[in-house]
């Protein structure tokens, strides 16, 4: 007896599938078969494309989430991500329209943004007076009721839509149209002229008493308006032809079946596979590793499922029979793949786009399995090539015992086709529901019942094409180009009014600043400026040309720091100095039994024996640290540090940066770059910059960091530049690099005379707690010393301003803050156990300038900025410093840009939604609760107050220069044609700034002619929280 | 001392009505539509936690400088029937117990419940669900206090259920996926499973000595010529064989509750929920409560050798399956939950083996150290490479020989021992059954009374798939 619909399916439809594999026989080596294996391989690669490229989040990498979909336009991809991964293309009209009312989106440059798109179309008459300009616009603007026939059927009936006009229409439209019916009624339906009055008049006239016309008060002409409206356009909604519209045919036999209404075949597959993907990739939880783990994916899930029992998960009852056929029938994976196709129904014709649908069902782990076996050196243990093709091998094996378990007595085979001609038909919108957008804009733009009357059934054929030609997405993309045209428009309008009153800057300054072009740097140099005017910043690519394998004192191993796009081919690693050798041997011991206490604290308290004894007996014990930590957790850190003081690396330390003759390799004598590798670098840096003559006495390079204390998403926040690491030694290596006599000697011999008198010096800015070390500050030569102190003082209230500026950002952090509470603040978020934001990130990236500094010296650019810095009047006719530059600042910058922009846009789509659920899965990336898809991207605690605008870069060179560029590199190229990023160019010597468009270059026009000004950025930023205007900051204007 | 106790008993009165306070003024608040700011709700959560941890420390003051062992807090019996069957009253009585089990509970409760909830108003802020979050967070302090303080088996099942329900809401927190809905659907349906056998032990106290109260069950111990019903010494009055039922539907409660077998395949599934929520429930206090409830009736199990048998093998069993599973968990709190889980079966062994300081102990330190590393869950990258930095190595992978059987108990501890499927199979499926073959039945009586067809066909969902509101899980 059966007491169970799947249960009973179950038996069914397994035994059908099993007696088909039994009729093809294991071995089908026939002569085609090569190419068949060739051919869904090929499918497989195309589809793994459409896969999350997120690598571990040990180094986040910031990148195009659509990736995939980089050939085509901006807009083309996005609306094709909708359609392919079921994401949001643009944010929601509801949220357009919100910054529409908050004046963030202007009417103008909707109207402005409706006429390039119509071009010569705009003022056509749509119906009567109305031009599809004010259609779409009165479309753009006004929200329209949608739902479903009988939520609208309950809306006529219960609310005031028939009786009331629409309270956002204006008076002068409401009252004309009630005049117009008014008129109509009386003139011509009333009476018994030659009009033929339609045949929903008797009945209105009955209900509202046209007996008594005279007496009806306003209210009365207003329903009647709109009751008559309403049944004008029923008539003529009527008479235009029904377009079928074919429902979307889903391609997985999954997707069939959750239609037709049964369970979900993939929550079965999904829970069983991802504890297996799990337990395959996993770079160190678990302590068991996964039995015959080496043999691949395909053969371990085999060997696992081919041992001892049969699961009693009925779904996978048949699971020990099959492994146990492939395994010694020795059907290799791919011919496993064909065979479960085959099982499935799924012809040739149809493999990519099956393969593309089941790949996405589980793509954050298929993900993973690409970037793992593609950068093996990203992991500890790395995972043999070809292993997505097993796990697509393993999915359709699990696909079709699901598939079969729930389905009907079907075939799998015939199931699409048997759910296909039983499932429901094409159904056409009920009627009411396609007159009410059209009742809805007749009151918007006052057309009144009898101007609607007489349409004739082609006109409104044409209206009702008008509207569905401006659909929901088409309206969204329209709100997003005003969005960003505000957005660059007041830009463009600041730096352009800026230009004009170039600040002045010091002949020798005092000391010069080198950071990475971040846009959270932007802040540091904007203050550092303001508090030493004196002085002079630059940026460049965090990793300041210096791509190392880098090994810290205390590190364990050898991380990459430098772009992703590169492989280090040199090797540097950091050594405790000499004097200091016997204490480093010392900890290093000391550390090492502590570390392998803790990590046999770690283990133990999750084992029987050794964690009943750790649990009982010195369990009480943990509540300190918990409370400690939770409600005091600054203090709990400065505790922490004071303790782990005693075995720590000695902080005089060197880095070995000189190499002799032999070939560079990982090996201590291998290390290193050889003077001349050094002289390049150096100078290629400095050239890059524009920093070749008028050195400054001190000049500080400061790569960047962050540090966070329970944030899976940590690296995230860390330098770009240096391939989500932290780029405090590339700082410390050009530096050190610089400082080098014989280099310098070098240098000069090239063209670049660095004069005797300069010390450069490197360091690590971090920018979650705020703080700048220099671990070579010892180096200073003492003729400096006062210059350093000096120098770092002023860094130190540039940082203390620095934070407060960030803090406006933070609610937890009080409006009335002091510079130096906020960076109390900051350094407390970093330790909290509890903070899930403990900086913004690049929350704020908006815009990148590369350009001379002294163009947007004083300008408050409120953390938005990339500023690079580059000297067009030393670069040559073809642009080849841009060239280099744009080549690294082009994929970064926008690659940051545009996953901020698609995690915001699809927060649960393209992001990995809220933070608070996370758990982190084979130290590899994080899971929803215990069993879900890996989630990849941003959370939206990260991107949360991000606007998501397009990466406005303004170059400070020409059009002809930058075309040059752009035809050397096919990727900055692509970028900039396809809109990925919008282009703007600043003319080096007028600082004319030219928009590029649609392939040309239009010249920007100014929409604003002031420049508020503050005297300090904090004047202008104070008691505000959300992003600000941009302002001149005139430090000198009043002392 | 008179006023002793009567202090004793106005703090102890305190102790339970604060979260009784919160509860209202969070979820009143929201019930009548008033907005609350975010610090508001964080100030309220500290306030209360501060003043009952504060009266709850000050009632153990008391008691040690009084040298009382007991502290009875009565809201008289609700219920009341005198019945010539018996020779006592049926009643129904709210009473609380302040005495060495109950009080170091409850202290740890609100230690724990004070320092997660001031984790939670950080961690939780500007998240859409915020309130909700605070509401059903006090709902669970209330739960839990009562538990832990009462003194009669019915105020325990109304705090046994107030616990209930706001786990399986918290893990359903984020209801706009569909998974958590489901897990904690699940998680639900378990816990009702336990409520019922709770509820039915109940009952059968009732109808065997005419009231729930604790110690009128146990009775009284002498010890130094004091009468002295407190913990843990009381004994049991009952016979043994009406002791064996009570006993036997106590342990499927606790089981329930506290995740032993065959339930245990729902804690992975509660980790739905927010971190805080599942560090304080699934690893410190709400995991524990099945332990507690076999510490608070101790007495019974003294009195019977096969209960203590039965406990020491179902938590050793779920200890032994618990820490094999614990080793191949590949996800930082389903790891935890498992050796989470380990302990608890330690725990209820112990209890079984007699011990009861001893257990007692061990709640208290694994909730803290567990607490502990659920809050630092999201740490564990950072935390591994701060070891690996310390030794100067990359971890070895621990191979642990598993012998010629190891693809077997692997493949045992990555399916949880297919411990869900087995319930489906061995309860669930007949249980649907049985009502699908009543409703059956029932609609073809229906058809024969009538003599009409039927017309009960239930009309086919078609879920949208439009792509924009479609997200893959």
């Amino acid at each position: 007896m059966c007491f169970d619909r799947n249960i009973r399916f179950t038996r069914l439809g397994s035994s059908v599938s099993l007696k088909v594999i039994t009729a093809d026989e294991a071995h089908p080596t026939s002569s085609g078969s090569e190419d068949v294996h060739a051919k869904l391989l090929h499918a497989i690669d195309h589809s793994s494309h459409l896969l999350p490229a997120q690598g571990p989040i040990t180094v986040f990498i910031h990148h195009n989430t659509l990736h995939a979909f980089e050939d085509l336009s901006f807009d083309e991809a996005v609306q094709r991500g909708a359609e392919v991964f079921g994401c949001h293309p643009y944010l929601t009209e509801t949220r357009y329209r919100n910054e529409l009312t908050k004046g963030r989106i202007a009417f103008d440059d909707l109207r402005a943004d409706l006429h390039k798109d119509l071009r010569n179309t705009a003022n056509d008459t749509v119906t009567n007076s109305t031009s599809r300009l004010d259609l779409r616009l009165a479309m753009l603007q006004y929200p329209f009721w949608t739902g479903t026939a009988a939520e609208l059927e309950y809306v006529l009936a219960e609310s005031d839509a028939l009786k009331r006009v629409r309270s956002d229409v204006s008076s002068a439209t409401r009252a004309r149209m009630i005049a117009e019916t008014r008129r109509w009624v009386i003139r011509e339906l009333r009476g018994t002229g030659d009009t033929v009055a339609p045949g929903w008049v008797g009945e209105l006239f009955h209900r509202f008493g046209i007996d008594c016309v005279e007496t009806w008060e306003d209210a009365k002409w207003e329903a009647f308006s709109l009751e008559s409206l309403w049944q004008v356009c029923c008539a003529g909604v009527q008479s235009i032809p029904i377009e079928m519209q074919p429902a979307p045919t889903p391609i997985r036999h999954r997707d069939w079946l959750v239609a037709a209404g049964t369970d979900d075949p993939d929550l079965l597959v999904n829970e069983f596979l991802v504890r297996f993907c799990a337990a395959f990739l996993d770079q160190g939880i678990s302590l068991w590793p996964l039995p015959d783990q080496n043999l691949g994916f395909y053969l371990s899930f085999l060997r696992l499922h081919a041992a001892s029992w049969n699961p009693p998960e009925l779904w996978l009852k048949d699971l020990r029979g099959e492994s146990q056929r492939l395994l010694n029938g020795n059907v290799t994976a791919i011919e496993s793949i064909r065979e479960s196709l085959e099982i499935l129904g799924v012809m040739p014709s149809e493999w990519d786009k099956y393969l593309d649908a089941t790949l996405l069902a589980l793509r954050g782990w298929g993900g993973m399995i690409r970037q793992v076996e593609v950068r093996g050196d990203s992991v500890a243990h790395p995972i043999p090539g070809g292993t997505l093709v097993e796990f697509v091998a393993v999915r359709l094996l699990l696909d079709r015992f699901a598939v079969a378990s729930v389905a009907n007595e079907v075939p799998l085979a015939e199931l699409r086709e048997t759910l296909r001609k039983r499932g429901p038909k094409a159904e056409a919108v009920p009627l009411p529901l396609r007159v009410f957008p059209i009742f809805q804009l007749s009151q918007l733009l006052g057309w009144s019942a009898s101007e609607l009357h007489d349409l004739s059934p082609a006109d409104w054929k044409q209206l009702s094409d008008e509207i569905a030609q401006f659909g929901p997405i088409e309206r969204r993309r329209v709100f997003h180009q005003a969005y960003e045209r505000r957005f660059r428009n007041r830009t463009l309008d600041a730096v352009s009014l800026h230009y004009s009153k170039a600040t002045h800057v010091p002949a020798r300054p005092r000391f010069q600043v080198i950071t990475c072009l971040d846009e959270r740097e932007e802040s540091f140099r904007r203050h550092l400026e303001e508090v030493a005017p004196d002085c002079e910043t630059f940026g460049a690519a965090g990793f300041f040309g210096v791509a190392m394998y880098f090994r810290s004192a205390a590190g364990a191993h050898f991380t990459p720091l430098c772009p992703i796009i590169i492989r280090p081919g040199h090797w540097v690693s950091e050594m405790v100095c000499e004097e200091q050798e016997q204490t480093h041997r010392w900890r290093a011991k000391v550390r090492k039994v502590l570390g392998g206490a803790s990590h046999r604290f770690h283990i133990g308290s999750r084992s029987f024996a050794t964690g009943a004894v750790l649990t009982a007996g010195v369990g009480v014990l943990a509540s300190v640290p918990l409370v400690a930590s939770v409600l005091f957790p600054r203090l709990a850190a400065m505790a922490r540090g004071y303790f782990g003081r005693f075995v720590q690396t000695p902080l005089a330390t060197r880095l070995k940066l000189e190499r002799g003759s032999t070939t560079p390799g990982p090996e201590i004598t291998h290390h290193g770059y050889t003077l001349d590798e050094m002289a390049t670098l150096a100078e290629r840096l400095l050239r890059d910059i524009g920093m070749t003559v008028d050195f400054a006495p001190l000049v500080f390079i400061l790569g960047h960091g962050s540090h966070s204390m329970n944030n899976p998403h940590e690296s995230a926040h860390d330098c770009g530049a240096c391939g989500g690491g932290v780029g405090g030694p590339n700082g410390r290596a050009i530096a050190q690099m610089l400082n080098d006599p014989r280099v310098r000697e070098a240098m000069a011999r090239r063209g670049v005379v660095v004069p005797n008198d300069t010390a450069f010096v490197g360091g690590l800015h971090n920018t979650c707690n705020e703080y700048v070390e220099f671990p070579d500050a010892d180096l200073v030569p003492e003729s400096h010393r006062d210059r350093f102190a000096a120098a770092e003082a002023d860094i130190e209230r540039a940082l203390d301003r620095n934070s407060h500026e960030r803090a406006r950002r933070f609610e937890s952090a009080p409006l009335a803050i002091t510079p130096a509470a906020a960076r109390r603040h900051m350094a407390a978020r970093a330790e909290d156990l509890a903070q899930v934001r403990p900086e913004w990130g690049h929350a704020t990236n908006a815009i990148c300038i590369v350009g001379r500094r002294e163009r947007t010296r004083g300008l408050f650019l409120d953390r938005r900025a990339f500023l690079t810095s580059y000297n067009p009047a030393q670069d040559d006719e073809n642009g080849s410093t841009l060239g280099r530059l744009l080549g690294a600042a082009v994929p970064v910058c926008a690659g940051i840009n545009l996953e901020y922009y698609f995690c915001h846009v699809d927060s649960q789509g393209y992001g990995c939604g809220t933070k608070l659920p996370h758990n982190i899965t084979g130290l590899l990336g994080v899971m929803d609760g215990a069993a879900s898809d890996l989630r990849t991207g941003l959370p939206w605690q990260m991107v949360e107050i991000h606007e998501p605008v397009r990466l406005l870069f303004i170059v400070e060179t020409t059009p002809e220069i930058l075309l040059k560029v752009m035809s050397r590199s096919a990727v900055v190229d692509m970028t900039i044609r396809r809109g990925w990023v919008q282009m703007c160019t600043m003319d080096p010597d007028t600082g004319k700034l030219l928009v590029f468009q649609d392939g040309e270059f239009l010249p920007h026009t100014l929409t604003t002619s002031q420049l508020p000004t503050a005297r300090s950025s904090a004047d202008w930023y104070r008691g505000w929280r959300e992003f600000l205007d941009f302002a001149a900051i005139r430090t000198g204007a009043t002392s | 001392m008179p006023d002793y106790a009567t202090l004793a008993a106005y703090l102890g009165t305190v102790v339970i009505s604060v979260p009784f306070a919160l509860m209202f003024y969070l979820g009143g608040t929201t019930l009548i539509g008033r907005k609350r700011s975010e610090s508001a709700t964080a100030s309220a959560v500290a306030a209360t936690t501060g003043v009952g941890l504060i009266a709850g420390l000050m009632v153990l003051g008391i008691m040690l400088l009084n040298d009382t062992q007991h502290v009875v807090v009565s809201f008289g019996d609700w219920v009341h029937v005198e019945t010539p069957v018996t020779e006592k009253p049926f009643h129904f009585a709210i009473k609380f117990v302040f005495d060495r089990l109950s009080v170091p509970f409850t202290a740890l409760t609100y230690l724990l419940f004070g320092t997660i909830g001031v984790f939670a108003t950080k961690y939780m802020h500007r998240e859409e669900g915020y309130n909700r979050f605070f509401t059903l967070y006090s709902l669970f302090l209330a739960g839990m206090v009562t538990a832990a303080l009462a003194g009669t088996i019915e105020t325990l099942f109304f705090g046994w259920e107030l616990v209930g329900l706001s786990s399986a809401l918290l893990v359903g927190f984020f209801h706009k996926r569909p998974a958590p809905v489901r897990n904690a659907f699940r998680v639900w349906v378990v816990y009702r499973i336990s409520d019922a056998a709770l509820l039915l032990a109940a009952v059968v106290l009732h109808h065997m000595s005419s009231g729930g109260d604790f110690d009128k069950l146990t009775g009284y111990q002498q010890i130094d010529g004091h009468d002295v019903a407190a913990w843990p010494y009381g004994v049991c009055r009952l016979p043994a064989n009406q002791v064996f039922i009570v006993g036997l539907l106590l342990i499927i409660a606790a089981a329930g509750k506290s995740a032993l077998i065959p339930f245990s395949g729902w804690l992975p599934r509660a980790m739905e929920g927010p971190t805080p929520s599942s560090a304080v429930f699934y690893g410190a206090l709400s995991v524990h409560l099945g332990a507690y409830l076999l510490l608070r009736l101790d007495p019974l199990l003294d009195a019977s050798p096969a209960l203590s048998a039965i406990i020491v093998v179902l938590g050793l069993a779920t200890a032994i399956f618990a820490a094999l599973t614990a080793r191949v968990q590949t996800d930082i709190k389903s790891a935890l939950a498992f050796a989470s889980l380990t302990q608890v079966g330690l725990i209820v062994a112990e209890i079984g083996l007699g011990w009861r300081y001893i257990p007692l102990v061990h709640i208290l330190g694994h909730a803290c150290l567990r607490t502990m590393q659920f809050v630092r869950a999201p740490s564990v990258i950072r935390d591994r490479h701060a070891i690996e930095y310390a030794i100067g190595d990359r971890l070895p992978r621990d191979s642990g020989s598993l012998g010629m059987f190891g693809v077997r108990v692997y493949r045992f501890a990555l399916e949880r021992g297919h411990l869900d499927a087995i319930l489906d199979r061995v309860f669930c499926a007949p249980f649907l059954g049985l009502f699908r073959g009543i409703d059956r039945f029932e609609r073809r009586i229906a058809i024969a009374v009538n003599d009409d067809q039927p017309k009960v066909e239930a009309p086919v969902a078609t879920p949208s798939l439009s792509p924009v509101e479609e997200h893959a899980i």
